[in-house]
């Protein structure tokens, strides 16, 4: 039997992440966070057996995601949000100053992207799912999945350019 | 085979992620072995991927994660 604690124990993060990225909004991620694992406690998306755990889990997370930024559209605005990214993972208080100004370049750059694209490299490049895994979470075809990839990445490189040497990462 | 650049940007993705086969990987390492441009984009996605991993994920607040743990405890 699944212990729903203890999938809320190793994969809260990686929610958070994919609904706090796509919704720009902590206490809405918050509630997206609780919904998906409500949602799996109470039986509402049985685990069939056909996959990974972990995606199984990413994939309800994603649905309870876009239902919520569907009925509240009022959003906190980016800057707002941007403000309160000091519960990231990472990096930590004594990162270096390059360091810590890559990431918050990372988060504009991130939060920058059309939301299609983002969902595809939160789930790949953050969570590192699969790309067979994102293509059954997000209901695409791998090689959609690939171009959002490529896309994404381009564009993040793009904005990114001069502080993606060997020294900043 | 032999690939422009254009065509490396358009697999580099396949390439870092390990889904592409033997000839697509020949192919790209020739044309890297000779274009600096190319390779500057190919270390520049490595980099971003690698700060992506590090950086990306967002820690759920210990507040929010004590409140929703407790829900699950009482709701199980």
């Amino acid at each position: 039997m699944i212990s729903v604690i203890s999938l809320f124990d190793d994969l809260a993060d990686g929610v958070y992440t994919l609904a706090f990225r796509l919704l720009r909004d902590r206490h809405l991620a918050e509630d997206a966070v609780q919904e998906t694992f409500l949602a799996i406690l109470r039986g509402r998306a049985p685990y069939r057996g056909d996959g990974p755990l972990a995606a199984w889990v990413y994939r309800i997370g994603y649905r309870q995601t876009i239902a919520i930024g569907r009925r509240r559209r009022d959003i906190a605005t980016e800057t707002e949000e941007l403000a309160r990214l000091d519960d990231r993972t990472s990096p930590p208080a004594d990162a270096a100053a390059l360091e810590r100004e890559l990431a918050r370049r990372l988060d504009t750059a991130i939060n920058g992207l059309n939301p299609t694209l983002r969902a595809a490299f939160v789930l790949r490049d953050i969570e590192e799912l699969s790309t067979r895994e994102v293509a059954e979470i997000l209901e695409l075809s791998e090689s959609a999945v690939k171009m959002r990839l490529a896309r994404a990445r381009a564009e993040l490189r793009e904005q990114l350019e001069g502080y993606l040497s060997e020294a900043h990462v | 085979m032999k690939l422009t650049c254009d065509q490396l940007e358009h697999v580099l993705s396949e390439l870092l992620d390990g889904e592409s086969d033997e000839a697509l990987e020949a192919a790209a390492g020739s044309h890297l072995a000779t274009c600096d441009a190319c390779r500057v984009v190919v270390e520049n996605t490595g980099h971003l991927r690698r700060a992506s991993r590090e950086y990306g994920r967002i820690r759920l607040p210990d507040e929010a994660r004590d409140r929703i743990r407790q829900a699950l405890t009482s709701d199980e």
